[in-house]
């Protein structure tokens, strides 16, 4: 086995062993599908659908997707500028550099969720702190992102900008937006489909909009419209997955 | 003009200095070729002439004034009046020609100004002369992306050109074309020179361009100056010792 070397081995059995207990704490046990006959009477409950308020619940997937567009756009909007600080290449300061980079890691460490019930207590219930919440969260996710696309930018045309005598800012902004400005793009399209998922889980705290739906659907026992709500949400992933696609390939 | 005292670069984590102890001044007119190897110290000296490059020891005077002691402002005037070309164009991608060669005006404008594009239309006039000037007969709306090697080093020269430079320095600027392209380039090169009295300093690869169109030849070996003087001196021998042959 000449691909092989000792030390592979060993890492091969620990990672053996981490699986192993993995499984016994998640209570991992394929055999349990026996009992596949309970789900798809389940699933057989969620038809014929009720599409007698398609109309409402249409309405709400639009509140949902409001959310998580100006969620993400204002995300990126307030993540963009502070990348530029918490990339190494563009900062002009260390300690500025490592303040923006443990700000970014502190709003990515706070799941939405968390920011959701504290704003609560200050914004009530509905969208708006839904919004928030996953502003905060994407000013975290996608500073630290256009911070990494902006340290792999080639350095040439910052150094250009640098030559022609043009201010730091400018030169790193000229510099370097353009370049990655595709991949930019990329990551807010994903960010904003991350948002739309976001948005449904912050529906369990009044956040509003078709995961709101889809959570009293589902506790009422009112299964026909749950699967009515599930539809809409499969329709606005792809949507955004396929508009964002379409648009990135024209700025490409 | 400028004037190199006793400069040395030494880059951090490296022992050995990437040039040395270089003492060099350079005047009006002169069309200054650098020759050496490959990591002689080449880029590393003609980015101390604008100070895109600090110095560890000695100084780098313009007009008898130091790099290192002039203020940010100053600082920026003096790259404002260089214009610089490089070997891979560093041209800013997915912008236009003529957007390409409006940022070489980015040092005279405001910062709103250049954040926003506003360029009144003696910009734009200096911008379609440089262009003529290059002889670059591609739409000036066309992305840069979508130019020849060739094409895109004209662009860099019309960056530089609306710069209205005292000063060009080039840093390999023909290493990536083909022969025929590189010489022509040179000739515009070497044409924009005398036209405007310029001092410029390019670093080459090739001796037989740099024999053809310079006024003054320098060479670096190991980051120190071995040779400096006119064209018809550097002979074989100092080619030899140069190249290592």
């Amino acid at each position: 086995m000449v691909w092989f070397k000792r030390r592979q081995f060993i890492v091969f059995l620990g990672l053996l062993v981490v699986v192993l207990l993995s499984m016994r704490l998640t209570e991992f046990d394929l055999s349990k599908f026996k009992d596949f006959q309970n789900m798809s009477d389940f699933l057989s409950k969620w038809f014929p659908m009720n599409t007698e308020s398609l109309p409402f619940l249409f309405q709400e997937s639009l509140l949902t997707i409001a959310i998580a567009f100006l969620g993400s756009l204002f995300g990126l909007i307030i993540a963009l500028p502070l990348s530029f600080y918490a990339a190494r290449n563009t900062s002009n300061n260390r300690i500025i550099y490592t303040i923006t980079r443990f700000f970014l890691s502190f709003l990515r460490s706070v799941p939405e969720f968390v920011f959701g019930l504290i704003l609560l207590t200050t914004l009530g219930l509905g969208p708006f702190p839904a919004v928030i919440a996953i502003v905060l969260h994407n000013i975290g996710v996608l500073g630290k992102l256009i911070s990494e696309l902006i340290e792999a930018a080639d350095k040439g045309p910052i150094e250009a900008m640098s030559a022609v005598g043009a201010k730091k800012w400018i030169g790193n902004l000229f510099g370097v937006l353009p370049q990655i400005w595709p991949n930019v793009l990329s990551q807010f399209f994903y960010r904003f489909e991350v948002a739309i998922r976001t948005s449904l889980i912050l529906g369990l705290i009044g956040g509003g909009g078709i995961g709101q739906q889809l959570f009293i659907h589902f506790k009422t026992f009112q299964y026909q419209l749950v699967s009515v709500d599930v539809l809409l949400i499969m329709i606005m992933v792809i949507l955004v997955d396929y508009m964002g696609g379409k648009i990135r390939e024209k700025v490409i | 003009m400028i004037k190199f005292e006793n400069v040395s670069v030494l880059y951090p984590g490296t022992t050995k200095p990437a040039i040395q102890n270089v003492n060099v001044s350079f005047q009006k007119g002169e069309f200054v070729c650098v020759l050496g190897k490959s990591g002689a110290g080449k880029s590393t000296f003609i980015r101390c002439i604008n100070g895109l490059q600090p110095v560890t020891e000695g100084s780098v005077k313009w007009d008898d004034k130091s790099l290192s002691e002039m203020t940010h402002k100053e600082n920026l005037e003096v790259r404002r009046k260089t214009g610089m070309i490089f070997q891979h164009f560093n041209l800013i991608p997915r912008m236009s020609v003529v957007q390409n060669i409006l940022t070489g005006l980015f040092g005279y404008k405001k910062s709103y100004e250049n954040l926003l594009g506003l360029f009144n239309s003696s910009d734009r006039m200096t911008a379609i002369e440089a262009i003529n000037q290059v002889e670059l007969t591609v739409e000036p709306t066309r992305r840069v992306e979508k130019l020849s090697g060739g094409q895109k080093q004209r662009v860099a020269i019309a960056r530089a050109l609306v710069q209205n430079p005292k000063v060009f320095l080039g840093d390999e600027p023909v290493a990536s074309l083909d022969p025929g392209t590189a010489e022509r380039i040179f000739y515009l090169l070497k044409e924009t020179h005398n036209k405007r009295n310029l001092v410029s300093i390019i670093n080459v690869h090739d001796v037989v361009l740099a024999k053809k169109f310079a006024t003054r030849i320098i060479a670096l070996k190991e980051g120190k100056l071995v040779f400096d003087g006119i064209p018809e001196e550097f002979d074989e021998k100092m080619f030899a010792e140069i190249y290592n042959y």
